[in-house]
């Protein structure tokens, strides 16, 4: 138990804060986090106002307890699935892996200990999932002292079992196919498939959302077991219920005894975990690291094809886009969200019966809102762009060799164009992908489409380099792996909410101005306004970006 | 040719890594730094390549000031990292002739110089794998590669000779002595002696962030008036303070 103790401390102190801040400028870091707060409190007041209209609805006839099943059970699923992702990356595919292996320690020692550290993980999505919910039960219900002690230690306890049931999936996986030598294809494929489950459970999500909106027709499927998703999340979880029985009767010794079976449960859960890693989890993740090689002379034409000469910022881009593709981490993280985000947003087109209403009737207003349609798709774009976390984690991902960057022989502005560009042209191709989308589901003109391109792209190149400014000013140079560089860091959601102000201002400031103005006169104002920012952006990052990339010292 | 004058270099404003340096290395010359683990070798050598910025001092390449004509400067070197981790998803191939690129060696030169190193580097068969796949000291060649690709008129190492077989290591030595031949120079930090002692022209011993001594071996012999081994006179050197 000491060891593993021990283990969890190293490797947190390892995985360093969520972003470094330099010394003396703490400040900014929170300024920062406060805004991310009061830019997801929106969301969590119409989340908290949904669940009270929720539990008004099913207290009236006594069934109030089925919103916490309904909510344990969800984050019970929602932590299995982002718990196969932890398990993955932090048991096999982190890089310290290699330095515990020939360490004297028992697989479970070192398995207990990265568990913990996936734990912690999870707590912050629990946080953000089930805190609102058990606090607006809590308030509504009039619950007492105790309620909220057993929803702290509930709160803790939770997510251990759906962690313990991915944790022994992966291992199981993961035992049975050691493909340690195609490890980079393994991933891919594997990524590939969970966003594809991810997919399909959004597209699952979707159809039933027409009744998720309806309160009212909620609280029937809750009652009459209908709602497929919540009985496959209560099925998955039998022991949530237990979880359900001790929160209600939080003021009854019943409670205390549901509390019991609830942790003893997941005690046992634990050891089952802890039994099955001592005989899989070494066996798996031997050798983990190895990599392919063919040894074989490059011939003639690849010769030529690879050792052509290009110019240094070309060059500086085209490693990058190498280096995107090829990392497994980067790929799953940096680059196919935004292309996933135009198949996101059409789904719904699927889920919705009348479908074929909803299409004219989007492509009449298309048609008839002129400049404030354009303006909305630009905002899109630039949501789409920032999305696209490429150019928030460009000096990120360098890591401990950022430093070579500044030995080499090029201006700041040409490394900012090579590490630019990337992220340009994967939101750009993202982009294209929804308008073609798009064009294809409703009927609109091919004239509009090219506008809303031509004006995206000084919209796109904005957000882009916003994205690396924030980068350069908090880069998280000290990783140790690579997963940990692009998704153990605050910089891209910085570069979301980022772009989602900018897209909203526009908006708004459209709305404002423009609520007559034409298709034309939008389209060349923003195109105008745009390349003017870009313009004023791109000044001030030839005065002082050599300063800041200077600064930078690791 | 590289000129440091009175550079100095401190973190958390206390504690002074390199302490008011002085030293040249003129063309011609293979130029060894010696010093026990944290005395400032890696420092200075960041300070150097424009790696990190000196709190005081001018350092010059080639009569270009590092902190002022910064891309001039830069032109003047190729730099061998401590570690050679880097860029590990691109092959060897795609390295090397993106070292080329960032540097501007033209297509002709540029094939035939690597052809030529990989040969002698015995890294024909590995330059179409990804530099992943390489041993510590295949990685550590490939990146002397994409410096010598470029043929750099200062050649700057930091603890190159790490990991390298006997053969690749010999290959190396003889190829900094070429360099220095042909007039231009090569700076090496190191804590093998022999290596120091038998392949270098001159040598300065760093210790603490400062030069105990700066000249060739006999001249030290000479100044301590003793026969014995640059390796005795290291640990006398270093032992106190």
């Amino acid at each position: 138990m000491n060891n593993i103790w021990l283990l969890t401390k190293i490797m947190l102190k390892n995985a360093g804060p969520l972003w470094k801040s330099k010394k003396g400028s703490g400040w900014k870091s929170i300024l920062l986090l406060v805004a991310i707060l009061v830019g997801m409190m929106p969301m969590v007041i119409s989340g908290a106002w949904f669940l009270s209209g929720l539990y008004d609805g099913l207290a009236m006839i006594g069934q109030e307890s089925a919103l916490l099943g309904l909510g344990l059970a969800l984050v019970s699923f929602t932590i299995f699935v982002l718990g196969i992702v932890y398990v993955l990356t932090v048991f096999y595919y982190s890089q310290d892996v290699e330095h515990f292996l020939p360490l004297p320690l028992a697989p479970r020692e070192i398995l207990g200990a990265k568990f913990l550290v996936a734990l912690i993980y999870e707590y912050l999505t629990e946080l953000i999932l089930l805190g609102p919910l058990l606090i607006v039960f809590g308030i509504k219900s009039g619950a007492g002292l105790v309620f909220y002690l057993y929803s702290i230690l509930l709160f803790l306890v939770v997510p251990i079992v759906p962690l313990v049931l991915a944790s022994l999936l992966v291992m199981l996986f993961m035992r049975y196919t050691n493909i340690g030598k195609k490890k980079d294809r393994f991933r891919l494929i594997g990524g590939i498939i969970g966003l594809g489950a991810a997919l399909g459970f959004q597209f699952f999500v979707q159809r039933q959302r027409g009744s998720m909106e309806d309160v009212e027709k909620l609280q029937q499927q809750i009652l009459s077991g209908d709602n497929v998703l919540l009985n496959l999340a209560t099925q998955l979880f039998p022991t949530s219920k237990l979880a359900v029985f001790a929160l209600v009767n939080s003021g009854y010794l019943a409670g205390l005894g549901y509390l019991l079976a609830f942790i003893l449960t997941t005690g046992a859960a634990v050891l089952l975990f802890l039994f099955a890693g001592d005989r899989l989890y070494f066996a798996g993740v031997m050798g983990v690291s190895e990599s392919a090689s063919k040894r074989k002379k490059v011939g003639g034409q690849d010769f030529a094809k690879l050792a052509k000469v290009r110019s240094p910022w070309w060059s500086y881009a085209l490693k990058e886009w190498r280096m995107l593709w090829r990392t497994p981490a980067y790929m799953l993280n940096c680059l196919l969200p935004s292309l996933i985000m135009p198949v996101f947003v059409l789904i719904p087109l699927f889920g919705i019966q009348e479908r074929g209403e909803l299409i004219t009737a989007l492509s009449g207003w298309i048609e008839g809102m002129g400049g404030l349609s354009l303006a909305i798709f630009f905002a899109g774009s630039l949501f789409i762009a920032g999305m696209n976390s490429a150019s928030a984690t460009a000096i990120t991902r360098d890591g401990q060799g950022f430093f070579l960057n500044k030995t080499f022989p090029i201006s700041f502005i040409q490394l900012l164009m090579g590490k630019l560009l990337p992220g340009v042209m994967m939101s750009f191709i993202s982009i294209l992908f929804l308008l073609v989308a798009a064009a294809w589901f409703l009927n609109i003109s091919p004239i509009f489409l090219l506008i809303c391109l031509l004006v995206a792209l000084p919209g796109v190149v904005l957000i882009n380099v916003l994205g690396i400014l924030i980068d350069i000013h908090m880069p998280k140079l000290a990783w140790t792996s690579e997963q940990e560089a692009v998704k153990q860091n605050l910089n891209p959601l910085f570069a979301i909410l980022v772009a989602l102000l900018t897209a909203g201002i526009t908006v708004v400031l459209v709305f404002l101005t423009q609520s007559q103005g034409s298709l034309l006169s939008v389209a060349v104002m923003l195109f105008i306004v745009f390349s003017g920012l870009d313009f004023l952006l791109y000044r001030v990052l030839v005065k002082k970006g050599p300063g800041w990339i200077e600064k930078i010292e690791n | 040719m590289i000129e440091l004058n009175g550079v100095s270099k401190s973190y958390n404003g206390t504690y002074k890594a390199v302490d008011h340096l002085d030293l040249t290395v003129p063309k011609g010359e293979i130029f060894g730094f010696l010093g026990p683990n944290g005395a400032g070798k890696t420092t200075t050598i960041k300070m150097i390549t424009g790696i990190i910025k000196p709190d005081a001092g001018q350092i010059r390449i080639n009569g270009k000031e590092i902190g002022v004509d910064t891309i001039e400067a830069k032109k003047q070197f190729g730099y061998v990292p401590d570690s050679p981790d880097l860029f590990l998803r691109l092959k060897g191939l795609e390295y090397v002739s993106f070292m080329a690129d960032i540097y501007g060696v033209e297509q002709e030169v540029r094939n035939s110089r690597i052809h030529s190193l990989a040969k002698r580097f015995d890294m024909l068969d590995a330059l179409g794998d990804t530099i992943q796949s390489y041993s510590h000291g295949m990685r550590q060649k490939i990146v002397i590669m994409g410096v010598l690709v470029h043929h750099p008129e200062v050649w700057i190492l930091d603890e190159p000779l790490t990991g390298l077989d006997p053969k690749s290591s010999y290959t190396l030595k003889e190829m900094m002595r070429e360099h220095a031949d042909s007039g231009r120079s090569v700076f090496f930090s190191t804590h093998v002696l022999e290596v120091a002692e038998k392949l270098c022209d001159r040598v300065a011993i760093i210790n603490k962030g400062k030069i105990l001594f700066c000249g060739t071996f006999p001249q030290m012999q000479e100044h301590f008036q003793s026969h014995e081994s640059l390796e005795s006179l290291f640990l006398e050197l270093t032992k106190h303070e």
